[in-house]
């Protein structure tokens, strides 16, 4: 498979994130993330459950409400600017957990919805690239059928599809394979490893070892609302720098 | 009863009987068959006790409840008594009633007014429950907590005392008729009398516009399908919507023309005397008789002189052909002032009594009443031309309002308090099917970029809609049956004419088999267009 890459970014850092600072009431989910990430880059973020690495990657499409510190998207800073956060939306592609599909649309509905509502494209236009997408992600025959009609993994590359088609510069996995079956696992895999190798930049939440090993140029480790180490594949699993990082790696590379 | 075969057992044979009869009474498929069997027993019992009382008081009310016609007894004839005369009259009708018409007419009214209720109580309801619940939901906190407010205070108190409560505490202390309140100087009026506004009246060539506006609205779909395919195919924007709507508006406009040149159904009745042909003559005679040289003269001349000159006009009460007809003197610009009866026999004697010189009705009314005069050939039947549809606004004449169409204060009272009261309900509703959505579905919206109005409206509501309608015709049956607490503050609807029917005719039986009857198809034929509504926004699963 050979995708086609993204459009051109013509800034230096497409994301930029400095001292983000995030609550929920009275606790501090986020405190003083740090983030600097090139066009291109494929950075994967490890960390025990409620690290905050999920509200971190949510913060950069707005998702949720950063409180204090700067997020700036492809030259856009995340302000309360309703025009900002829409225009940073469009360029920013998200992957959930659950796939999120909209079950009342077909297949090729959900993709097209936001490329004709948001981008404005003809139908015609919009089906054209779907389609092509679809075919990508190897289920081009479902495209008339509904979510519920298709095994977790078909819909996962659906969401894939969808969030392709509107053609973001900058993709966002939120533990895409998590909940997936073990067999499904793998051809998620496969598409996210082709789109790292075809120019997106990427920010993985995953658990996937064999991924993060293969695809990341950065590997960056949060724990309790903080990144505590940023280091190569290589460095990281081989020669983490942390105490904490090595106390991670040996409980899950136990079983 | 089904073959039903022995609970498993590693050996049958060697259990006792009665065990095995055990076994056979606690099979599931077993006792599912015996609890049918209670049940059934049970509805037969109680159908045939509820009958046996039925027939019981029938015998009680004695043969005068059957009598036929022909003085027989019978109980075919249980009905028999709808054909005699009502003797009551009913303060609001949407057609044509008075107290010499018989029961099944005023029972006719009846239906009618509850119809009326209820279907604009549950389009009301509709909007107002949606933006209700909607707003329940919203972040801003203000309009958050209004719908709140209004949901709890309608939802907590009883629907009957709501509709006193609006009834007498909120329409009934609106100012009399002679100040009635118009608001912003817009053309309607609140006053105790009820709530006047301005009204859309057809009259009778209104049929061949409206077939006209059907095919135009046809046209406009056609178009805006066809050129959205077009559009895109191509990519090209083809500006569907003017295109559209430009033939929309030719095609109604040709249908205006049409349908005034083809109509000829207004008349007006003058003397053979009085020297008018047609309604441009009228000019003239105003002319000498004021000796005015021009029309625009007579603003000038002193106000007693020209009422003095104004034409006398005859009309019947709330008709269409009263406002066709002024709306054409307005235009010319003599002075007329027009005399309302109630019924045409009296603007008849009204204008046989020289009281008006001119007597404007359809032209099959003004046949019929020229014939009851002395000599009909002095008269004259003049042809007014006539439009589809004229619009009428309520407007102040003397101590009265004229004009318009009237929402008399129990209607309104008993619209507004079911639309407020069921509203809530709906709101509740509306709000549970919204966060019925899962919070996935909305992030998912908003990361693709998605405003919050589109979110709304393609991802939220058509999913929200499957949870909404099922509870949802739940309101709009209750709502329609409801219709009956009318009776409280006097509206007429089916139930409070058929009250008033059984007090003077004593045949309560009948007449509560029938308003049953009645209900029953109302809520029917809701429930069957709401039920195929929502088949048809049904999920697919797997």
């Amino acid at each position: 498979m050979e995708f086609e890459g993204p459009s051109q970014s013509f800034v230096d850092e497409i994301i930029i994130a400095e001292n983000v600072h995030k609550w929920f009431g009275e606790f501090e989910a986020l405190r003083g993330v740090d983030l600097r990430v090139k066009p291109g880059e494929v950075i994967v973020i490890l960390g025990p459950s409620g690290s905050g690495k999920s509200t971190f990657i949510r913060c950069l499409n707005r998702l949720e409400e950063h409180q204090e510190g700067r997020i700036i998207m492809d030259g856009i800073e995340l302000s309360h600017d309703i025009r900002n956060i829409q225009e940073v939306r469009r360029e920013v592609g998200m992957v959930f957990q659950q796939f999120n599909l909209f079950p009342h649309l077909t297949v090729l509905e959900n993709i097209t919805l936001a490329p004709i509502n948001v981008r404005k494209w003809t139908r015609d236009h919009a089906e054209e690239l779907a389609m092509k997408w679809l075919t990508r992600v190897g289920i081009p025959e479902q495209a008339h059928k509904y979510p519920g009609q298709l095994s977790g993994g078909q819909q996962q590359r659906v969401a894939m599809a969808r969030t392709l088609t509107m053609q973001p510069k900058i993709l966002l996995f939120d533990e895409p394979t998590s909940a997936l079956d073990p067999e499904m696992i793998k051809e998620v895999l496969d598409v996210m490893r082709d789109l790292a190798r075809s120019g997106y930049t990427i920010i993985a939440v995953t658990h996937e070892m064999g991924f993060a090993r293969e695809v990341a140029d950065r590997i960056i480790f949060m724990d309790a609302g903080k990144i505590v180490e940023e280091n190569t594949p290589e460095n990281f699993y081989n020669n983490p720098k942390e105490e904490r990082t090595k106390l991670f790696l040996n409980q899950i590379l136990q079983h | 009863m089904t073959q039903t075969p022995a609970a498993p057992s590693p050996e049958p044979q060697a259990m006792p009987l009665w065990r095995r009869l055990l076994g056979y009474i606690f099979d599931v498929r077993v006792l599912g068959v015996l609890g049918q069997m209670v049940f059934i027993v049970l509805v037969v019992l109680g159908v045939r006790t509820i009958g046996s009382n039925f027939a019981d008081n029938a015998q009680r009310l004695g043969e005068s409840q059957f009598i036929c016609r022909d003085g027989n007894f019978s109980y075919r004839c249980a009905y028999d008594f709808m054909e005699s005369e009502s003797g009551f009259d009913i303060a609001d009708t949407m057609i044509d009633h008075t107290n010499t018409d018989p029961y099944w007419k005023s029972f006719q009214v009846g239906v009618l007014n509850t119809l009326k209720v209820a279907i604009f109580g549950v389009i009301l309801t509709t909007l107002l429950g949606t933006v209700m619940g909607i707003a329940r939901l919203s972040n801003n906190w203000l309009i958050s907590k209004i719908a709140l407010w209004y949901v709890e205070l309608m939802r907590n108190t009883p629907l009957l005392i709501q509709i006193f409560f609006i009834y007498f505490g909120v329409i009934l202390t609106a100012p009399e008729l002679n100040d009635a309140l118009q608001p912003l100087g817009l053309p309607m009026f609140i006053s105790r009398r009820g709530l006047n506004l301005p009204s859309l009246e057809f009259t009778s060539s209104a049929s061949i516009w409206i077939a006209f506006l059907v095919l135009a609205a046809i046209q406009f779909q056609v178009t805006w399908v066809m050129l959205g395919r077009r559009e895109e195919r191509t990519g090209q924007a083809s500006n569907r919507l003017q295109t559209g709507l430009i033939a929309f508006f030719l095609i109604a406009g040709l249908g205006w023309y049409v349908s005034s040149a083809v109509s000829d159904s207004q008349g007006l009745l003058v003397t053979k005397a009085s020297r008018v042909r047609e309604l441009g003559d009228l000019e003239k005679i105003m002319l000498q008789r004021t000796g005015a040289n021009h029309l625009d003269d007579l603003a000038r001349m002193p106000e007693e002189e020209v009422e003095d000159a104004a034409f006398q006009i005859c009309a019947i009460e709330e008709s269409a052909s009263e406002t066709n007809l002024t709306r054409q003197l307005s235009k010319l610009n003599v002075p007329y002032q027009i005399r309302r009866y109630e019924r045409p026999d009296k603007a008849t004697d009204s204008y046989a009594s020289e009281k008006c010189e001119m007597f404007v009705a359809s032209k099959t009314i003004l046949a019929a009443e020229r014939s009851t005069l002395e000599s009909p050939s002095s008269h004259l039947i003049l042809s007014v031309k006539e439009v589809p549809v004229v619009w009428s606004l309520p407007k102040r004449e003397g101590l009265n309002l004229v004009g318009g169409s009237r929402m008399r204060p129990e209607f309104t009272a008993l619209l507004l308090a079911l639309v407020l009261f069921y509203g809530s309900n709906l709101a509740e509703i509306v709000r549970a099917g919204i966060l019925a959505i899962s919070k996935g579905q909305n992030e998912a919206a908003r990361a693709l970029g998605l405003t919050e109005g589109q979110r709304l409206q393609l991802i939220v509501l058509p999913q929200a809609l499957r949870v909404i309608i099922p509870p949802g015709i739940g309101v709009a049956l209750s709502l329609a049956k409801d219709t009956s607490l009318g009776i409280a503050i006097g509206f007429p609807d089916m139930y409070a004419v058929s009250y008033t029917t059984m007090n003077q005719s004593g045949r309560v039986l009948q007449l509560f088999v029938l308003i049953m009857l009645v209900y029953m198809l109302i809520s029917l034929a809701f429930s069957v267009l709401l039920n195929w509504y929502n088949e048809k926004i049904k999920l697919v699963e797997r």
